[in-house]
């Protein structure tokens, strides 16, 4: 123990010997760890981000585009639209059991004015359902209602965005008649927050009955842009997917096959997302193992010209004694302290660095970066200093003494 | 009075290692190529050294005598002949056990002083009883005393740059006798002191004589051998002449106190 303290003082006098040269050898290592833990913590973050905002489009959900190809015999398909009818046929519990709710989908992009104030927002048009579907709840005031469907009713419920861009902290904007385009909507509902995800900001929207969205101001009454299903449990859904297809595909007079519509099941959608980002982060990972892999070359040829210039040393130390496991520990103690120190400053320097915004993501650190890049630091530093260290404890003193 | 006869039974050992010349070379030959051309540097060489003789071996450069000095060192081994140090067989012995005997036998003086320029006086002197394991303040008590006893007690803690080369020369004196070895091995110890330096160091070696240690060193220099009590001269590889001799210049060196200080057992705590 004694020994080995002794030996590790005298590797901390060797490295001492050559601070700028010692110093740059670590800030190779030091780079190395850095960048491992930054590129994953922002590969984890931004896969992360994609993550919470699919998960914001609603859970169990399955969304019901019109596809606007034609099908593959290259026929026009008829009557390829997403209508009341649909909704009809879809709500229809016989037809498909595992579906909850669906609601009909219109959106557009308007300028709200109030009282001066002017706010872009998106106005999604929908039915009460669409709330629950998209896991918004209603903070203050109350949600759309059916009855406010059917008589086209004006009202409509903002997000938390909306609610600060128009009105004046303190004020109450229940009640408040805000301008959309050139009509006038009653806000009776907050939606609370459901945070900004890196994709889209959930509460910058609005939520009005879709007759009155369609009356004021999409003018299009026939179609719906999307229809947003919404499935008993997760674990029925994609039998809710496939009654949704087949329901489509009869009241369309076609196959499942040549559905002019397509159907998005959000789970997949998920999936699909973090696979990808998975892939990314693992791509930064390999990025940022380069950059460590020449901070280990470092390592090594620093420590390759140390054992050179100090050849006589090391004779020295054989003819008085040292034996070859003593020279090899002194030169891979060294050289592992090197990249030991430099791997705590770059893990220090990378969870200071994963603090700061970078490129528009919040970097998020991933636990294992750290032990990982760490890890890999001190293998490295040990991996890279055997060889020079095996080469120093090898030479015979005689020939080690006679080295000028 | 030696003779090998492969792996000796242990009391033999104990025996021979009580009775036993401190260094017993047989027929040693050594040789090598270099450059393609076989030198012959050593011709058969044989040579006994008693506990307490101070020897100079002598000879021109290319005589054959800093490869007998490495290899009574245990830094080179010979190409043939038998060697012994201390009742030893050097012959076969494993990078551990050849250490362990240049660490416990053999106090070294190099003629370039060779001390590691980073460390400074006390821990070059240290070093040697850090490999054979001593613990830290016995070493350093130890090396307080060695350094006391070559009159650089004031000097613990200056670096090799900071000493002059007879200063240097000292250190190293005190870092090859801490181990208490049975053998100080000097190579031309005063090869690059001024005469002056040269005088004191020769002091200190008829000190360290006079006290009982064995000593071995290698010169050109017919002045500094005339300090020795025995002097060897090589010439080609082969020992010309081998000649005791009463120690001219045996003035004895003013030791201070500290030095009649015993070492007391070997530097062995492993």
């Amino acid at each position: 123990m004694a020994a080995a303290f002794g030996n590790l003082v005298m590797a901390i006098r060797g490295i001492g010997s050559n601070w700028l040269r010692t110093l740059l050898t670590m800030l190779g290592v030091l780079i190395g760890v850095a960048s491992v833990i930054v590129l994953l913590a922002i590969g984890t973050g931004s896969s992360q981000s994609i993550e919470k905002s699919i998960e914001s489009l609603g859970s169990n959900t399955l969304t019901v585009f019109s596809s606007r190809s034609s099908s593959s015999n290259g026929t026009s398909i008829r009557n390829s639209t997403l209508n009341t009818a649909s909704v009809t046929a879809l709500s229809n519990s016989l037809n498909d059991p595992d579906v909850k709710s669906v609601s009909p989908v219109v959106t557009t992009s308007v300028t709200a004015t109030y009282d001066g104030s002017t706010y872009t927002t998106s106005v999604i048009g929908s039915t009460a359902s669409y709330l629950a579907a998209e896991n918004y709840t209603v903070s203050a005031g109350r949600s759309i209602s059916r009855a406010d469907v059917t008589h086209h009713a004006q009202v409509i419920d903002i997000g938390t965005s909306v609610a600060s861009a128009l009105f004046a902290t303190g004020s109450d904007p229940l009640g408040k008649q805000i301008q959309l385009g050139s009509s006038e909507f009653t806000v009776v509902g907050l939606l609370a927050s459901k945070g900004s995800s890196g994709l889209s900001n959930e509460d910058a929207v609005a939520i009005a009955p879709y007759t009155a969205v369609q009356d004021q101001l999409t003018g299009e009454s026939q179609s719906f842009s999307e229809l947003l299903v919404q499935g008993k449990s997760s674990s029925t859904l994609s039998l809710a997917e496939s009654e949704v297809e087949s329901t489509l595909a009869s009241l369309n007079d076609t196959t499942v096959a040549n559905l002019p519509f397509t159907v998005i099941d959000s789970a997949s959608l998920l999936s699909t997302a973090t696979s990808s980002s998975k892939t990314f982060t693992a791509l930064l990972g390999w990025v940022a193992a380069v950059s460590l892999l020449v901070g280990a070359i470092g390592v090594m040829n620093i420590m390759l010209v140390t054992v050179t210039e100090r050849t006589r040393e090391i004779g020295i130390r054989k003819a008085i004694g040292a034996r070859k496991g003593v020279i090899l520990t002194q030169f891979l103690i060294e050289s592992t302290v090197i990249s030991f120190l430099g791997g705590i400053c770059g893990a220090l320097a990378g969870i200071l660095v994963s603090r700061f915004k970078i490129d528009g993501v919040t970097p998020v650190l991933a636990s294992y970066s750290i032990p990982l890049a760490l890890g890999v630091a001190i293998s490295v530093g040990i991996v890279a200093g055997f060889y020079p260290a095996h080469r120093a404890a090898s030479l015979r003193p005689i020939d080690a003494l006679r080295y000028e | 009075m030696i003779v090998s006869s492969g792996r000796a039974a242990p009391y033999e050992a104990i025996i021979s290692a009580r009775l036993a010349p401190i260094i017993a070379l047989k027929n040693i030959v050594k040789s090598y190529t270099m450059g393609g051309v076989e030198v012959h540097a050593i011709r058969g060489i044989s040579l006994i050294v008693e506990k307490g003789e101070f020897v100079a071996i002598m000879g021109t450069s290319g005589s054959g005598k800093s490869t007998l000095m490495n290899i009574i060192g245990c830094l080179d081994v010979p190409s043939a002949g038998h060697y012994r140090l201390d009742g030893v067989n050097i012959r076969h012995l494993d990078d551990r056990a050849v250490s362990r005997i240049r660490n416990k036998k053999i106090g070294f003086v190099f003629q370039g002083f060779n001390l590691i320029p980073r460390m400074a006086a006390i821990q070059n002197v240290e070093l040697p009883m850090a490999y054979a394991g001593v613990k830290p303040a016995e070493r350093r008590r130890r090396a307080v005393v060695a350094l006391g006893m070559v009159g650089l007690g004031d000097r613990l803690d200056h670096f090799s740059n900071e000493l002059s080369g007879g200063q240097q020369q000292r250190v190293a004196i005190a870092r090859a006798m801490c181990t208490n070895p049975s053998l100080i091995l000097a190579d031309e110890p005063t090869g690059n002191l001024d005469s002056r330096s040269s005088a004191e160091l020769m002091s200190l070696f008829t000190g360290l004589h006079d006290q009982g240690r064995t000593i071995v060193m290698i010169t050109h220099e017919p002045d500094i051998a005339e300090y020795a009590s025995r002097v060897v001269v090589l010439r080609d590889g082969e020992v010309v002449s081998d000649r005791a001799q009463s120690a001219t210049h045996a003035v004895s060196y003013e030791l201070e106190p500290s030095a009649r200080y015993s070492f007391g057992t070997t530097g062995d705590e492993n």
